[in-house]
């Protein structure tokens, strides 16, 4: 078994994902290059890594989804690794075989793999042979084989791309008046988003959980699971809500679970961080797809473990050991800030950040590339960050998360951290009433609350009357006044003022 | 000022009516707000803090806000709740014979993936008309009314901001009953 430290990682993504991998590159000696579109000139990410190269425009394919110009990015700077984050080409066979090819170590699992597991339908299969529950579903689809397979196990039905991900290329459908245009429109959102059509069919559970087992495999041959996450709430069949452990799932349930994660991993040939995905529903558990990538909730499992996943992957990639998992202690819950407006059906939003408050205290974690001035385009997935809070139980993990996305404040882009908040308070959640249809049974509609407007509308008719006081001394940077928009369109609060001047005035 | 929501058929009647301060010299200390919402008087006290931002103390809630006028728009946050308000201004609600909305904007910023109708195509209420993908997501916008497709204004493969003008309709060709133009406001 060969050993090969890494002396430079090139992080092929963005965000607050680039941000999390650099830290822990970091942490390990490894120095790092960042790779950007032009419209992320600025980002978080070009800032804090040792290096950075521009690879493209700022549409995805031609820069972040570009293997030619990752890999041209990853040899002028003489990387010898590269990691692919999450979303883009992680979960792309040809990319691994790519960096392969170029004499470099490719942090995930080899290119097979993958592609035997990042298929949907190859990856049904593959549960299914190892003696793992799969639900009911029609891997080879046409308009006749479809009408049949509904025939037989009802709708509703569930249409999903083999090479989805992220809530893409999925469409549910209620009827058989629906179920062809569903088909089309799943396999052409599949086709932009993924460059493969193939689309599958299962049958939709009415209310099932999504639960999920965190695997770390080496080259060595070992194998562990780092529990479980409940990941059920979603909108748009992309989660927005995790929390590990899975409230009230039985003990029996769970190690059931956690050997089929394990059974499908070692079957497969894993290698390095993945995440094996299932659908809980009434005591029974069904293999649902496997995740060959860090997910965007790890930090979840690493508050529970007191582990870091990145490190993990590092060092696996580098050919060591796993380590021997650590007794998880408490609760940890995730809240994704999305730029979307949760009070007109999750509708993307874009902005500029022109003032941020992000909270802290006991618990706290925020994984996030927002800072003063970010400018979130519509280029991109619209994640803002990630809010994770710790706490001895649910309880006080919950009380914590409440607190936290109250401190949460975020001016110039529509999001969801109000809306995130009054979830997490709320009776349902506290309850734990946990299912994929969370959202739909207990906030079909949400707005603010009248006296949460009312605080919106006095900001309002502060900053459109110019701010608070246009005469305030010119000593006083900090007050609120009125000016006029700046040649990019962009303002700081009320006008003039904020922190918002790299270098300051002099003055103090 | 009326003030709308993108999305939003509500309107708010908004007027910062005066801000006092103690000290012209303090521009820290707090100062009493009093503003009409929707014809009601909201009394507030506003501390502006150095970060920008302010404290508004209202109905014994405190609340750090924070706001800004963009060119076509006003952003405001308050707490983790974070809006974008139009200015409504002058603009009439006038609605030509009876359509529903007169023209389809862009509700976010995206690529229109496919136009599925062309100039002078009558349409019916329901009908889809142009698929837009922001964030890999598609959205398909539909017609409100009956109606006559009078000019498109994009193309497929057109990156469109949030509230550019897509389509425009015009009314089908029965009578539209006979209507008082709405005051106009300012």
């Amino acid at each position: 078994m060969k050993r090969r430290p890494l002396n430079k990682l090139l992080v092929a993504n963005r965000g607050e994902i680039a941000l999390r991998i650099i830290r822990s590159a970091r942490l390990l000696g490894i120095a790092t290059v960042a790779v950007y579109s032009e419209a992320d000139a600025d980002a978080a990410h070009v800032a804090a890594a040792d290096q950075a190269r521009l690879i493209g425009p700022p549409e995805a394919s031609e820069s972040y989804l570009n293997i030619a110009a990752i890999i041209e990015a990853a040899r002028a700077t003489d990387a010898d690794a590269i990691h692919p984050g999450y979303g883009f080409l992680s979960e792309r066979p040809e990319f691994a075989r790519a960096v392969g090819e170029a004499g470099m170590v490719f942090v995930g699992p080899p290119a097979e793999v993958m592609a035997a597991l990042g298929d949907k339908v190859a990856a049904r299969r593959l549960a299914a042979d190892a003696g793992v529950p799969v639900v009911p579903g029609l891997e080879t689809v046409d308009d006749r084989t479809a009408e049949q397979f509904a025939a037989r196990v009802g709708f509703p039905l569930m249409v999903k791309a083999a090479a989805g991900g992220g809530g893409r290329g999925m469409r549910l459908v209620e009827a058989q008046a629906g179920l062809a245009e569903a088909l089309a429109a799943a396999s052409r959102e599949a086709k932009a988003a993924f460059g493969d059509g193939r689309v599958f069919l299962e049958k939709y559970l009415a209310h099932p959980r999504h639960i999920e087992v965190q695997i770390l495999a080496d080259q060595h041959g070992v194998v562990v699971a780092l529990g479980e996450r409940d990941c059920s709430i979603q909108r748009r069949h992309q989660k927005i809500i995790e929390e590990s452990p899975a409230p009230g799932l039985d003990d029996s349930l769970r190690g059931r679970m956690v050997e089929a994660a394990l059974k499908v991993a070692r079957v497969a040939g894993y290698r390095n961080a993945g995440t094996m995905e299932f659908l809980v529903d009434g005591g029974e558990f069904y293999f649902l797809e496997a995740n060959t990538r860090l997910q965007v909730e790890h930090p979840v499992t690493e508050m529970r473990y007191g582990c870091d996943l990145v490190a993990e992957q590092l060092r696996v990639a580098m050919g060591e050991r796993v380590s021997e998992p650590a007794a998880p202690r408490g609760v940890a819950i995730e809240c994704r800030i999305y730029a979307e407006d949760a009070e007109h059906n999750f509708r993307p939003a874009t902005g500029d950040a022109l003032y941020l408050n992000l909270p802290a205290g006991p618990g706290v974690r925020i994984d996030t590339h927002l800072v003063t001035g970010a400018r979130v385009t519509a280029f991109y997935d619209g994640l803002l960050g990630k809010l994770i809070c710790w706490g001895a139980d649910r309880e006080q993990a919950r009380g914590r998360m409440v607190a936290a996305l109250g401190e949460f404040s975020l001016l110039g882009v529509t999001n969801t951290a109000a809306f995130l908040r009054e979830v997490i308070a709320s009776e349902a959640f506290g309850d734990a009433r946990l299912s994929t249809r969370f959202l739909e049974e207990f906030f079909p509609r949400w707005s603010p609350d009248g006296e949460a407007l009312e605080c919106l509308l006095v900001a309002a008719a502060i900053a459109a009357g110019g701010g608070l006081g246009a005469a305030q001394s010119a000593s006083s940077r900090g007050a609120l006044s009125g000016g006029s928009a700046t040649g990019h369109g962009r303002r700081s609060p009320w006008g003039e003022l904020t922190g918002f001047e790299p270098w300051g005035r002099g003055e103090r | 000022m009326k003030l709308k929501r993108q999305g939003d058929a509500r309107e708010f009647e908004v007027e910062l009516l005066a801000q006092n301060r103690q000290n012209d010299t303090d521009a820290g200390a707090p100062r009493a707000i009093r503003i009409t919402i929707d014809g009601r008087e909201v009394a507030a006290t506003v501390a502006p803090m150095p970060d920008g931002s302010a404290i508004v103390e209202l109905g014994g809630r405190r609340v750090r806000v924070a706001g800004a006028r963009l060119r076509s728009s006003i952003v405001v946050a308050a707490g983790p709740l974070a809006a974008e308000f139009v200015v409504v201004e002058g603009r009439t609600a006038h609605r030509a014979g009876g359509l529903a909305a007169p023209e389809v904007d862009a509700p976010m910023p995206g690529k229109v993936l496919k136009v599925l109708v062309s100039e002078g195509q009558p349409v019916e209420h329901g009908d889809p008309l142009i698929v837009l993908e922001a964030m890999k997501m598609e959205t398909t916008l539909y017609a409100e009314s009956p109606a006559i497709v009078a000019k498109i204004c994009v193309e497929a493969g057109q990156m469109v901001d949030h509230g550019a003008r897509l389509i425009e309709l015009s009314p089908v060709a029965t009578p539209a009953r006979p209507r008082e133009p709405p005051p106009q406001d300012d």
